[in-house]
């Protein structure tokens, strides 16, 4: 039966996954370079063995505020288009094996930002897995479609 | 296959190069005809090629290249002498050479690429009929080769009617002049060149195809793609380096500081090494330009002599090949803009034929490349006429700009004083596009001219992409990297002594030597915290898009060498970063577009322009709103810029001493020279009270204090009737609230008071 490997992370208390084969890798950092004007949802640049790495704040492509990153957030760092792009989430998860079977469409209750980023759900034993499209999770240029608006994340950043 | 895929490629790499030098020998035979050596060099170089396609079965190739070769030959052996319509059937042959193989090296094949009529046209500059006939076995040229026969009527494959061609002389392209050639070769482009410069003796081109082959041989070809990587690995090793010398110099281990010491030498080296196996001579790219000054010259009617110094001179790949275009448009605009007829030269004393000097060499760090011409140089009347006919600048801007400004307008998008368009340039485009794109390079591009001696185009170049000088910034707790190309100077503001930010109509500015420079501020234009307090902050003066101004930071670090990183789309997309980099201690920095932030920040153009106008020394011709402080003495009532104002103050009268001839005042532990504007302007009936008003002006640490009667009003008013009667010390004269008043020549009134007032600046240069 095909399945397939899923590294898994939180955010705001969700379970979410992307296909394995994209991840790079995955670490804590702390130093970002803010960059001003930029959308919210970059939450900064930093160096990664002489790199520089875009870190997409995925609690503000998902709608939430932005994220404090004065302490150390960690960075799942995703191969996209050929290049390198880290998602900031909450805490990371194991890497699960999933058979393809217990893939489900997002469910229709699903609304704004999540469903714009969610190819998919697992139902796991005790919980459920959101597979997150990497591609959409790193476009910042896209405008966030909830109703927690960007100048929310702003004000959360300034304060 | 893929091996015959290969010799197809080295075979293509080979032509191309010889093709070059082809071109450079060929303009340079027409000057000395006489050069054997000269003559069995392309007779080589085209044999080689013929050798070449031959075998590799690239028939229309090898046809074209044997009757190029049987004319060379016959040139080479003396049969007979190089005239201007052989030369430009050679040249013709070369192009269509280089046609054929850029066909090769994007299709494979020959293409539909035409090369009957040059092999005619080839073939007709072959004097002797018995000359043997150019591919007599191929069937294509048969009835090409009789044309040899009739060498002195004009070539048959002429497109256009000969006599259309010798009515026009020296009109059209290469082509046209070649088929009318037989019949007129008076007006030839190349009997013009081969005129010019008969006494001159040695080629240095000569020595240098010598030079080159044995070069070849000690060489290897590699890929630039390796070089690229190679040059970024170097980049990461700088950056390792600089943290570990700054690690190092924490721990004081005199061992491990002898290491990173050494570390840093090889690495610097090595960095060098690298950026060297990327460079080259500049010369790659000047050695198109020949043709290009012979062909246009010819066809403008102009004689003009293409000099190079420093060709030797090198820059990275990349920057080369971004050069290019630019380079080649200011020639053929110093060509056909510059350079003047040689009747009109002859008629101003000069020599009828125009000298181009193409100039390279290394300066700070940069490659500074010259194109400098003697011919008429840039009318400033007229660059300004045009640019206010073609809406780039208005009356007012231009009447504030002094010559070396109005001249730089031809920098500016749609502009062009050509007073015909003509099929090389006046066409609105070229010096905007030359301008940005060097601009993107990191570079500058500036232009001195004098009007009848010439003008010099200078651009400044950085030497590599990969690695650039760059001043850093502080803002807001970030460190932000500034093109060092870009930085003018550095000042600091000194809050101590009183120095500030000024605004104009809620733009701010700062004084730069008795000109309002206008201010943008980093934290603001990056939507940071706004720091509260002016005082003690720096700014980098700047220059981009033609503009000059400041932009205010916190702090101004170091310059350091720092290694461009490309930015990701969506950083792009902000539109203020030039890129990113990591500075010493591994943090990321971002670089700024000093154009784009300057265009963000919309820099207030017009309020500073307007205020531009209340500073001492320009008057402006229209009406205004002015901010004035209106003092009385006597009857008189006295007008000052609001600007010229620091501070108002009473000194008793008793405090006024005298120092020699002068009365000066203590002052804030200072002595404050004094001018009574009552004796500057000529009334001395005045009354004195126990304390008199007086108006403190104060730049960059100096200090006049202007003694008046008393302080009516400030006003904020729109001035006209301003009669311009040049009383001493006056500028004129207006009527402000229904009343005369007189304009005060601040400056002078400040001179008056302090002879070195201006020329006395202290140095706010900390850097740059």
């Amino acid at each position: 039966m095909p399945s397939r490997q899923y590294a898994t992370f939180e955010v705001a208390d969700q379970l979410f996954g992307v296909d394995v084969a994209q991840v790079q890798e995955v670490l804590r950092f702390h130093e970002y370079t803010r960059v001003p004007l930029a959308p919210t949802s970059v939450g900064g640049l930093f160096n990664l063995r002489g790199q520089v790495i875009d870190a997409v704040d995925l609690r503000v492509q998902l709608g939430l505020p932005s994220r404090d990153l004065s302490v150390p957030a960690m960075n799942v760092i995703v191969s996209v288009d050929d290049e390198w792009v880290s998602l900031l989430v909450d805490r990371i998860g194991e890497v699960i094996e999933l058979d393809d079977e217990a893939f489900e469409p997002p469910p229709d209750t699903l609304a704004g930002a999540y469903r714009h980023l969610i190819v998919g759900t697992f139902k796991l034993q005790d919980r459920l897995m959101l597979a997150l499209d990497a591609r959409r999770a790193a476009d910042t240029t896209v405008p966030v479609p909830a109703q927690h608006s960007t100048d929310e994340g702003r004000l959360a950043r300034s304060a | 296959m893929d091996e015959l895929g290969d010799i197809i490629q080295e075979f293509l790499v080979e032509s191309h190069e010889n093709l070059d030098q082809l071109d450079r020998d060929l303009v340079a035979l027409e000057q000395d005809p006489g050069s054997r050596e000269m003559l069995s060099s392309i007779f080589r170089t085209i044999h080689t090629i013929k050798g070449t396609s031959g075998f590799l079965a690239f028939h229309r190739l090898e046809t074209l290249t044997h009757a190029g070769e049987s004319l060379l030959s016959r040139l080479r052996d003396g049969a007979q002498n190089l005239n201007p319509q052989s030369a430009d059937a050679l040249l013709a042959m070369v192009d269509t050479v280089r046609r054929l193989l850029s066909s090769i090296e994007e299709n494979g094949n020959e293409g539909d690429v035409d090369v009957d009529p040059v092999i005619a046209q080839v073939a007709a500059c072959i004097e002797d009929p018995a000359a043997p006939r150019p591919g007599p076995a191929k069937a294509a040229e048969a009835p090409a080769a009789p044309a040899a026969g009739s060498a002195p009527a004009p070539a048959p494959a002429a497109d256009e009617p000969a006599g259309a061609g010798t009515a026009t002389p020296a009109a059209g392209a290469a082509e046209a002049v070649a088929a009318a050639a037989p019949a007129e070769p008076a007006t030839s482009v190349a009997k013009v060149l081969a005129k010019a410069a008969p006494a001159e003796p040695a080629h240095p081109e000569e020595t240098s195809v010598h030079a080159k082959r044995s070069i070849a041989d000690s060489s290897i070809r590699v890929d630039v793609d390796l070089l690229d990587s190679l040059m970024r690995l170097v980049g990461e090793l700088v950056l390792t380096r600089n943290q570990i010398v700054r690690g190092v110099n924490e721990i004081s281990d005199p061992a491990l500081a002898r290491t990173a010491q050494r570390l840093n030498l090889i690495t610097s080296e090595l960095q060098e090494s690298v950026m060297k196996t990327r460079m080259q001579p500049i010369e790659h790219i000047w050695s198109k330009l020949p043709r290009v000054v012979r062909d246009l010259s010819g066809s403008l009617g102009k004689q003009v002599k293409l000099a190079m110094e420093g060709k030797e001179t090198e820059l990275d790949r990349s920057l080369l090949e971004a050069v290019k275009d630019p380079l080649t448009h200011l020639v053929r605009n110093a060509v056909d803009h510059g350079v003047e007829t040689p009747e009109e030269r002859v008629a101003n004393g000069k020599p009828a034929q125009g000298t181009l000097t193409l100039r390279a060499y290394h300066e700070g760090g940069h490659v500074i490349v010259e194109i400098t011409d003697d011919g008429a140089g840039i009318d400033v009347e007229r660059v300004a006429q045009t640019a206010l006919e073609r809406g780039v600048v208005s009356r007012d801007q231009l009447a504030r700009m002094d010559s070396r400004e109005v001249i730089a307008l031809v920098f500016q998008p749609g502009f062009s004083t050509a007073k015909k368009v003509t099929n090389v340039s006046g066409r609105g485009v070229g010096m905007d596009v030359v301008k940005t794109n060097i601009e993107q390079i990191g570079g500058t591009v500036d232009v001195d001219s004098t009007l009848g001696s010439g003008t010099t185009w200078r651009l400044t170049i950085p030497l590599t992409l990969a690695i650039i000088q760059a001043l850093t910034v502080e803002c807001g707790d970030e460190r932000y990297a500034i093109q060092q190309v870009g930085v003018d100077e550095l000042v600091f503001v000194d809050g101590q002594s009183g120095q500030t930010i000024e605004h104009v109509s809620g733009a701010p500015v700062y004084r730069l030597r008795g000109k309002l420079l206008p201010l943008v501020r980093l934290d603001e234009t990056l939507g940071l915290p706004v720091r509260n307090s002016d005082r003690d902050v720096y700014i980098a003066v700047l220059q981009a898009d033609g503009r000059r101004f400041g932009l205010v930071v916190d702090r101004v670090l170091n310059t350091e060498e720092i290694v461009v990183k490309p930015l990701s789309g969506r950083m792009k997309d902000v539109g203020v970063y030039a890129g990113s980099t990591i500075v010493g201690d591994g943090k990321v920095a971002l670089i700024l577009d000093i154009a784009a932030l300057a265009r963000r920040a919309h820099l207030a153009a017009e309020a500073v322009e307007r205020a531009q106008i209340d500073l001492p020394g320009t008057r402006a011709q229209d009406s205004r709103i002015e901010r004035l402080l209106i003092a009385g003495i006597g009857e008189r009532r006295v007008a000052i810029p609001l600007d010229m104002v620091t501070r108002l103050e009473e000194f008793p009268v008793e405090r006024i001493e005298r120092v020699g001839s002068r009365e000066v005042v203590q002052y804030r532990d200072h002595i404050l020279p004094v001018v009574r504007l009552a004796s500057l302007l000529g009334c001395y009936d005045v009354e004195e009270g126990e304390t008199v008003p007086a108006v403190v002006y104060t730049e960059r640490g100096r200090s006049v204090a202007l003694v008046v009667q008393q302080i009516v009003d400030i006003v904020e008013d729109h001035i006209e009737a301003r009669s311009d009667l040049d009383d001493d010390g006056l500028t004129g004269s207006a009527v402000i609230q229904q009343r005369v008043t007189e304009l005060l020549d601040v400056r002078r009134a400040i001179l008056a008071a302090d002879p070195r007032f201006y020329t006395e600046m202290p140095e706010t240069m900390v850097g740059a």
